[in-house]
């Protein structure tokens, strides 16, 4: 079902977590709520689920407006960080609670909870309690009964953050075949940009509160709207340089880059991503920098450079080698240079 | 390296790990403890022999070991079971009863409270407090000095008290948080019970109720409450609130989550609290003596009957009190399984 938010906020107190959240969700559509912790992501998707009253705005989930209907009416899912498991429950109590409390007869809740099980490859732990399971295991179950009725929503918050790194990315695949074989929106919480990227249709950025932008993974990665997102994303991060535009060159104390275009002029930000950049003979380089550090990676290297006193990492050959502080080039594809305005920090388009 | 020898006060005084007792230790600590174990047990095994001895035995001195000290005769056993027949049964099936009944009443009513301090953060204006206080003294003034009538003065004041918290309740800043209403409810127990035993006598004779089961269950339940609601309290802090809110969204209601969830998950604390406030409401003596006179006489007032004209009857009093200890130890090892730990292992995490 298609989700809204409109103007949402939320303050605790003095404290505005949550400033004029406007989504638009589509039905079907996997959303990521990408940010670092205390972002407000986790408080925006609390206030879709109805664990947490809204301070102004409006939510509606379908036709309804669920701005102030209770959880239990909202007829959505949610998979906690924690999981928040019954302890004292077994694995099919556990994912048969919600039919449960609908007062569903006892052989349709039990082919229903094998149904889900077996989605999730938990059909033999059954009988299990969740002290008995492992990590991946009682991930799975939270899962499962998320899934055992058919929410109007699914709320992920974080549910593979618990998870070791190996199970993390097996997950991450099986959730995004289940979000589209079930075809139920889904709202998923993370701080894991390389998780927003691999899951999302599309991918809504918050910083203090606020949206920065909401688009597609791709766009978020190539066209950020602002400097916080083009730091954010990515890893290395893209990278920004400061200096001033004049003729059409972008011009920085050692070297400059020619703009395509026409250019705005005056002091402005430089963001290219680290692929996006060659390391060349000093003498035909349009940047001069000197390398600070190298580090092999196994199919590439991470080459940090010193280009104004200032960080600029870029990736090269994996069979690359030089040593500290010898002076390097630095060439780049200007057609995939970004500017940014330097006081508001957003995006100058060209 | 400087490696002291070992010597051999050295073995006995140095314990091998951090997890283990020295030599030396663990001798002085069993004996002590076998020791206080003489100290805890030979009361009861008194206990248990006298109420097997005949009159002249318990006179005749120091005689411990039966058959070869004295004769064990069941005298007594029948005195109480025969003799004083329905007399004894009486007071016993009234104790069972009193007891029991207050316990589940308490411990429920107890547990709501504590469950309400935990989850719901209460703000109760200090300005509403104070008056409430007045207007109470107001209508207990124009009652007995005045002679208004009840019925009329009563709804008065409640109507007048509304009024004023709607309309400068809020102009208070003063409130009473959670803290402070705990601190109130234990406070009610640092009162020592002999200060209320007037008032609650006049309260019973005045319903009709003296001398019934209600009336001490009531009491009971009144004067247990406090530590029911300390003791739980801490219990309920520790589910975590992720399972409630899972439980919410789910589709369950605040008592459905109470009694499925929060109640399960806190069965080592109710099965504890639950045998401390049996044994309180099992032994109490002063407030029975005011309250119960015959008919619902519970069995401290039967042993301490014993202790008549004719001087302490040690042999009757045994038998007795070794009958009124049998259903306790019961209970205990009945609840004594349930209080084990570790029940919100797999809840969350992990």
């Amino acid at each position: 079902m298609r989700v809204r938010m409109i103007d949402v906020q939320k303050s605790f107190g003095q404290n505005e977590v949550v400033k004029n959240l406007s989504l638009d969700i589509a039905d079907g559509e996997l959303l990521v709520l990408l940010g670092e912790s205390g972002c407000g992501k986790t408080t925006a998707l609390r206030m879709v689920a109805g664990l947490e009253t809204v301070s102004g705005g409006t939510i509606e989930i379908g036709d309804h407006d669920v701005t102030n209907v209770l959880p239990k009416y909202r007829n959505v899912a949610m998979v906690f960080q924690s999981y928040a498991l019954y302890p004292h429950m077994t694995v099919a109590k556990n994912i048969g609670y919600p039919l449960k409390l609908r007062g569903t007869p006892a052989a349709e809740l039990d082919a229903a909870v094998r149904a889900a099980a077996e989605k999730v490859h938990l059909e033999d732990l059954l009988h299990r309690y969740p002290r008995q399971l492992s990590g991946g295991q009682r991930q799975r179950v939270a899962l499962a009964r998320a899934m055992v009725r058919t929410p109007s929503v699914f709320l992920m918050d974080e549910p593979l953050s618990n998870l070791d790194a190996k199970l993390r990315i097996a997950m991450r695949v099986e959730l995004k075949r289940l979000q589209s074989e079930l075809g139920v929106t889904t709202i998923y919480v993370t701080h894991d940009q390389v998780e927003a990227m691999t899951l999302a249709h599309r991918v809504a950025v918050m910083d203090e509160g606020v949206l920065q932008q909401v688009a597609p993974p791709k766009e978020i990665y190539d066209d950020p709207a602002n400097l916080f997102v083009a730091r954010f994303i990515g890893a290395p991060a893209m990278n920004i340089v400061s200096g001033a535009v004049e003729d059409g060159r972008f011009t920085v104390r050692d070297g400059a880059v020619p703009l395509a275009g026409a250019a705005p002029s005056g002091s402005l930000y430089l963001g290219f991503r680290p692929e996006d950049a060659v390391l060349a003979p000093v003498e035909e380089a349009m940047l001069r920098a000197r390398i600070y550090s190298t580090e092999m990676t196994g199919n590439e290297t991470i080459v940090t450079c010193l280009l104004n006193e200032e960080q600029v990492v870029v990736r090269a050959d994996k069979d690359f080698e030089a040593s500290m502080d010898t002076a390097v080039g630095i060439n780049l594809d200007p057609a995939k240079a970004r500017l940014f305005d330097s006081e508001s920090g957003n995006r100058v388009r060209r | 390296m400087n490696i002291p020898e070992r010597t051999l006060l050295r073995r006995l005084f140095m314990p091998y790990d951090l997890t283990s007792m020295a030599p030396a230790t663990k001798v002085l600590v069993y004996t002590l403890l076998v020791l206080w174990l003489l100290v805890v047990l030979f009361p009861l095994y008194w206990l248990f022999i006298t109420s097997f001895k005949l009159p002249i035995q318990v006179n005749d001195g120091p005689d411990f070991i039966p058959f070869i000290d004295f004769e064990p005769s069941l005298h007594a056993w029948h005195y109480i079971f025969f003799e004083l027949g329905n007399d004894t049964f009486r007071p016993y099936l009234n104790s069972v009863i009193v007891a029991f009944c207050a316990t589940v009443a308490c411990v429920l009513v107890g547990s709501f409270a504590a469950y309400a301090l935990v989850r719901i953060q209460y703000r109760v204006k200090v300005g509403n407090v104070l008056a409430f206080l007045v207007l109470l003294g107001l209508t207990v003034f124009t009652v007995t000095s005045l002679g208004a009538p009840l019925f009329a003065a009563a709804p008065v004041a409640i109507i007048l008290f509304v009024f004023f918290v709607a309309a400068v309740g809020r102009y208070f800043r003063r409130a009473l948080g959670n803290d402070d209403i705990l601190f109130w409810i234990i406070s009610n127990r640092i009162l020592p019970p002999v200060v209320v035993v007037l008032p609650v006598y006049l309260m019973f004779q005045r319903l009709g109720l003296l001398d019934t089961h209600i009336a001490l269950i009531a009491t009971y339940t009144a004067i247990n409450l406090p530590i029911v609601v300390w003791l739980m309290r801490d219990f309920f802090a520790g589910i975590p609130l992720d399972l409630e809110e899972s439980a919410q969204i789910d589709g369950a209601s605040r008592l459905r989550i109470f009694f499925t969830i929060v109640l399960p998950l806190a069965r080592p604390g109710l099965a504890a609290t639950s045998l401390l406030i049996l044994i309180l409401a099992w032994n109490e003596y002063l407030l029975a003596l005011f309250i119960s006179t015959a008919d619902a006489q519970t069995m401290p007032m039967l042993v301490a009957a014993q202790n008549a004209t004719r001087g302490p009857q040690w042999w009757y009093m045994s038998v007795l009190i070794v009958i009124m200890i049998a259903p306790i130890v019961l209970t205990a090892a009945l609840l004594q399984r349930h209080i084990a730990r570790g029940l919100l292992i797999g809840a969350i995490k992990g």
